[in-house]
């Protein structure tokens, strides 16, 4: 007897609006189906059809929250291919920095959802208190704490200040003392054991062939990591070593374990990497072109194609960008975000598993859906779209109602 | 091999080929390779399985991204040789122009079973047809999304009324 469970477009055990369809058969996964088709903001195109070349940076943070520093910086690394232009020594380093703060604290973001979606909420609460002490060193050096608009062509837009190194440093003594703990508490509880160990395995060649990217392919043994194949900002003074899960634990299985192993063993790493690039910061400017305009212009004026690529924390995150000689806009922009690719790996992984594993395993590739434009309802078994349009107009109304009474 | 090796490769075979290179780095110095080869469109599984022959492990695949030419339709198809070893890494995006008059191509899942998200997505944003591709649902836009209307063209098949949420929008009465 089959029998099919729809989970999405709203779950709770995904918190993200997208769909996916299980037949089973008893308690066994025997074919899934995702369907993606929940949001599209249409941010590509308002990137083609809309916005200059320096509003889409600020676009592009808004692709994702987590990632608000890997999407502008393919931008912008595109970008600054096709115009030629030089970026400053210290601005590259601020990059790096920038960049693995980042991962930092979206790995614990990741570790806690994942303590949550196997029912340890204490871990939970433990991961996230101790992912504070990042963010608060993100909002010191940036002043916001998600997103932070601090990519701009040729550089970027803050300096962090040797007041800041302090408080940095004193972080990166606390998490150093806290990793140790976080192992610990992850690696040899009993019951995380149980829920992750040989529970969706991706192999090797599934991972080859799906062309899976991030800590999901390095914990199925893929030594890719763009920091280290192709490096980009100051990457190259690191020699970043991609991540497998046997450097810890010595075999290489591509499960759900794995996947965790990878994912804290990066947060040390991109401590070590800060270290180094605080201690090593070069002096000097922070922007090639500080005047917008002259920016903008001298970008209108470029003609060509180039492609950004950057390790953002859940993997390859790239940018496809075509400039037209006096085209305002960009004429072509297209994004790969690492969760596009790395849905493909949710079916080899669910295959076989049973319907307890899905939110651990599906939360696994850290997956990342992005934010919702539309919502749908369903009245009298009929499905009605209300667009991003219709849900202004209907907030409007609300406001206009509650400020009469 | 690395991206001058895999250039000539494809030179000897008759194809178009141009290397671009941007430096990065601030002490140690290293070079991002892109290359750049141009396919004709009844040629695209022939240069794909060229790739994948001559290529050390099997070529990661990125992405395919469009671009409306005006008379044409230009497809590149993204892809990274060379990962997993310190400073090898390089791209090679395949080039393929395909005149709107006849907008189709043959799928490449056959030889690339991750492109199928991608082909989905190129097939409703610009309206290309891929032969012999088996699921040929939306991806991103809904189920209702009307034919005819590709979000990424620039001409009359293009997107024409969108909200107007930038602008300042009033409450009729």
């Amino acid at each position: 007897m089959k029998y099919k469970v729809p989970i999405g477009p709203i779950h709770p055990a995904l918190k993200e609006p997208i769909l996916l369809k299980f037949t089973l058969e008893g308690e066994r996964i025997i074919d899934v189906d995702v369907i993606c088709s929940q949001n599209h903001r249409g941010i590509e195109w308002i990137g083609m059809n809309r916005n200059n070349p320096v509003q889409s940076i600020y676009l592009a943070e808004r692709i994702c929250g987590i990632c608000n520093i890997c999407h502008p910086a393919c931008l912008v690394m595109a970008i600054e291919e096709i115009v030629g232009m030089e970026v400053p020594e210290r601005a590259q380093y601020i990059r790096v920095i920038q960049g693995e703060l980042e991962r930092i604290h979206s790995h614990l973001l990741w570790a806690g959802v994942a303590a949550h979606e196997l029912g340890f909420d204490s871990l939970l609460h433990y991961v996230w208190a101790v992912r504070e002490k990042v963010m608060d060193i993100l909002e010191l050096i940036n002043g916001n704490r998600v997103t932070k608009a601090i990519m701009m062509y040729g550089g970027v837009r803050r300096d962090i200040k040797k007041e800041h190194f302090p408080k940095i440093k004193e972080m990166l003594k606390y998490y150093k003392e806290a990793f140790s703990k976080l192992a610990k508490l992850f690696l040899e509880d009993k019951t995380i054991k149980m829920r992750t160990r040989e529970i969706g395995i991706l192999k090797k060649e599934d991972a080859i062939k799906l062309a899976a990217v991030g800590p999901t392919t390095r914990a199925s043994g893929i030594k890719k990591d763009v920091r280290q194949d192709m490096p980009y900002f100051a990457y190259p003074d690191f020699e970043v070593k991609a991540i497998t899960p046997d450097i810890l634990t010595g075999e290489t299985i591509g499960d759900t374990y794995d996947r965790i192993v990878v994912r804290l063993l990066e947060v040390k790493q991109s401590i070590e990497i800060i270290e180094k690039a605080i201690d090593e910061m070069p002096p000097g400017d922070i922007l090639a072109e500080p005047k917008i305009i002259k920016l903008l212009n001298q970008i209108k004026k470029s003609e060509g194609e180039a492609v950004g690529r950057y390790e953002a924390p859940r993997g390859e995150d790239i940018h496809y960008v075509k400039l037209k000689s006096g085209f305002e806009y960009l004429y072509a922009w297209k994004v790969r975000a690492p969760t596009y690719i790395n849905i493909l790996s949710w079916r080899p992984m669910l295959l076989d598993m049973q319907i307890a594993d899905i939110p651990i395993v599906a939360a696994s590739i850290d997956p990342c859906i992005s934010c919702t434009n539309r919502v749908i309802v369903v009245r009298d078994n009929k499905e009605e779209i209300l667009t991003a349009d219709d849900l202004h107009k209907l907030s409007v109304k609300k406001t206009r109602r509650l400020l009469k009474c | 091999m690395n991206a001058e090796e895999i250039m000539q490769k494809f030179i000897e075979a008759g194809y178009e080929a141009k290397l671009q290179e941007r430096e990065a780095g601030v002490r140690k110095k290293s070079k991002k390779k892109s290359l750049w080869i141009k396919v004709d469109k009844e040629k695209i599984r022939d240069a794909i399985e060229y790739l994948i022959e001559i290529a050390e492990e099997f070529p990661h695949f990125c992405i395919i991204s469009a671009s409306d030419e005006g008379k044409e339709i230009m497809l590149n198809y993204h892809f990274t040789l060379g990962y997993g070893k310190f400073l090898e890494e390089f791209i090679v995006n395949l080039k393929v122009l395909l005149p709107k008059e006849d907008l189709r191509i043959k799928s490449i899942t056959n030889l690339i079973p991750a492109a199928i998200f991608s082909e989905r997505e190129i097939r409703e944003m610009v309206g290309v047809e891929f032969e012999e591709l088996a699921d040929k649902r939306h991806l991103f836009l809904t189920k209702d999304f009307p034919d005819g209307v590709y979000p990424w063209r620039r001409d009359e098949m293009g997107v024409k009324e969108t909200n107007k949420l930038y602008e300042t929008w009033r409450e009729r009465k």
